[in-house]
């Protein structure tokens, strides 16, 4: 998912109360490419039975009354 | 002796000689102040060199030692202290210029374990801003310097106490991991460093920048000297609610045992690629060395570590909260790798962050499941030797990997999936590069098993090639 530039400079304004030049914000994007790089590579994998998921299910026994 | 000499022992072969009162506190100390006031302008390994503390300290140690009270191998004996670990009543300013007049009420709890066991704390080290990088190229406080050659890294964050411990100026440092930043110093500067059992050592009075995985731990000269300071730090606190009820080993017991018949698991997958070639033929050599002292060797599979960039998520978005108090008022005192890769942290969502901690958790199973089939595992500690000090980027297998600030992470990616995980890992050296940098080799053991790594370590470490070769500063 691409974020604009324009929703960088404000989502980053709103968090520091700065605004960043093109020079700053183009700094900040490898950081930021890093993250979607490694979120597209998750798309695929099954989260379902992690942990969480697993103890509530019912069929594996003991169910979740608590 | 000479202190030229005295200051290249180990701590397990200098204490025995304050125990018998051959040495003093007062004299080893004094000898550590004076070297370090000597590299300081070479290394800039210390953000405060605390000499008239330092000497308090050593008479101290050398009355209580005149009285007969011997605290055991860490008395007198000179170690540095990472300046993101508190200190009470000395400065501690986290690598910052926001926090340069930070000063804490009381020490943290392993500083005040190492002064009840009877070290000297002779300084404050220098590294990276906020202790969030892998360089120890500090905006604020000057670049620390690799002792094997001064233009190039000593790894970070801890540099100050990688680059102390391999010049002979400090027998042990403390340093913290959160990616990797007590064993990439290790590693660069030719030192031992332990990255413990997450809950073995209280965190407590560490100025964490990341709830999820850090660690305080020691970088010393010998493995048997990790030990020997783990056994004085570790320990359940309970004001630190992080550390665990587990007893602590007596690693000097466990370290008597052989190694023969051990199995090594030498991972097919992630850590062994993306290497630097003089890298990979150094721990081969290795793997081979253990192999002749009658290590088994089993090839295991991790499949879930190609999901292993995801492990950053959480530290990248818990550093927008660390900074949140700083950041509007004093934007100026910060430099720009910190502040650039801070805010890319605001765009972490939270549910890419829960997907995340579900990856370490499989992670986390996956090698819990791999170390019942294996006593360790044994991996680079580094992909590549130290980095030059002015070098951004660097060429991997014909990819520009960023070295520091945003984007970076090609350094640490072999130590930071452990902090992950919480199971401990020590890197040891195992040789150099042609241009006379060392290279580490990585174990990582079973949690709790601090002493087998130890056992592991210790037994490498007699026939490594980097045994008893230390740096030209002249």
């Amino acid at each position: 998912m691409p974020i604009s530039d324009e929703t960088m400079r404000r989502i980053i304004a709103e968090y520091g109360g700065f605004e960043l030049s093109d020079d700053e914000l183009e700094r900040v994007k490898p950081e930021l490419e890093n993250y979607l790089t490694e979120l597209q590579n998750l798309r695929d994998l099954d989260l379902s039975d992690v942990m969480s998921a697993r103890l509530l299910r019912p069929a594996d026994g003991g169910g979740n009354d608590a | 002796m000479p202190d030229s000499e005295l200051l290249k022992l180990t701590i397990s072969e200098v204490a025995p000689l304050i125990q018998a009162r051959e040495v003093s506190p007062v004299e080893l100390t004094e000898a550590a102040l004076a070297e370090a006031e000597r590299r300081q302008p070479t290394l800039n390994s210390f953000i405060n060199i605390m000499r008239e503390q330092a000497l308090a300290q050593a008479e101290d140690a050398e009355e209580a030692l005149s009285r007969g009270e011997y605290l055991g191998p860490l008395h007198g004996i000179p170690i540095g202290i990472k300046d993101n670990i508190a200190t009470g009543g000395i400065t501690t300013t986290l690598g910052t210029k926001v926090l340069r007049d930070h000063v804490p009420d009381e020490d943290a709890e392993v500083v005040r374990r190492c002064k009840a066991a009877g070290a000297i704390i002779i300084g404050k080290e220098n590294l990276e801003e906020f202790a969030a990088g892998a360089t120890s190229n500090n905006p604020h406080y000057g670049a620390v310097h690799n002792p094997w050659n001064v233009d190039h890294i000593p790894g970070g964050s801890s540099g100050g106490g990688g680059a102390n411990v391999a010049a002979g100026v400090t027998f042990a440092s403390l340093g913290t991991d959160l990616g990797g930043s007590v064993r990439l110093p290790g590693a660069f500067c030719g030192v031992v460093g332990l990255k413990q059992t997450f809950g073995r050592v209280s965190q407590r009075g560490l100025l964490v920048t990341s709830f999820n995985g850090d660690h305080i731990g020691p970088m010393t000269r010998s493995v048997r000297d990790s030990a020997l300071v783990l056994q004085a730090i570790a320990g359940y606190d309970p004001l630190d609610p992080s550390t665990v009820p587990v007893p602590v080993d007596d690693y000097a017991l466990i370290m008597e045992r052989g190694i023969s018949g051990l199995t090594m698991g030498i991972p097919s997958n992630y850590y062994y690629d993306h290497l630097d070639p003089e890298v990979e033929a150094a721990v081969r050599r290795a793997i081979a060395a253990l192999e002749e002292l009658g290590v088994e060797t089993r090839e295991v599979s991790v499949p879930s570590m190609q999901y292993a960039g995801a492990l950053r998520f959480s530290s990248m978005a818990d550093s927008v909260v660390t900074h949140e108090p700083y950041i509007t008022s004093n934007r100026e005192d910060y430099g720009p790798d910190t502040l650039y890769r801070t805010l890319a942290g605001q765009f972490v969502l939270g549910r890419d962050y829960s997907k995340a901690m579900k990856v370490q958790h499989i992670i986390k199973e996956e090698h819990a499941r791999v170390l019942q089939e294996v006593d360790f595992l044994i991996t680079p500690t580094t992909p590549l030797p130290a980095p030059r000090i002015d070098a951004d980027t660097l060429e991997v297998e014909g990819r520009r990997q960023k070295v520091r600030g945003p984007g970076s992470g090609h350094v640490s990616r072999n130590t930071s999936p452990m902090n992950s995980t919480g199971f401990p890992a020590i890197t040891v050296p195992c040789g150099f590069s042609e241009l006379g940098l060392p290279i580490g080799l990585q174990f990582i053991g079973r949690p709790w098993e601090e002493g087998n790594l130890f056992r592991i370590a210790n037994a490498y470490e007699g026939v490594s090639p980097s045994r008893g070769v230390w740096p030209n500063l002249e």
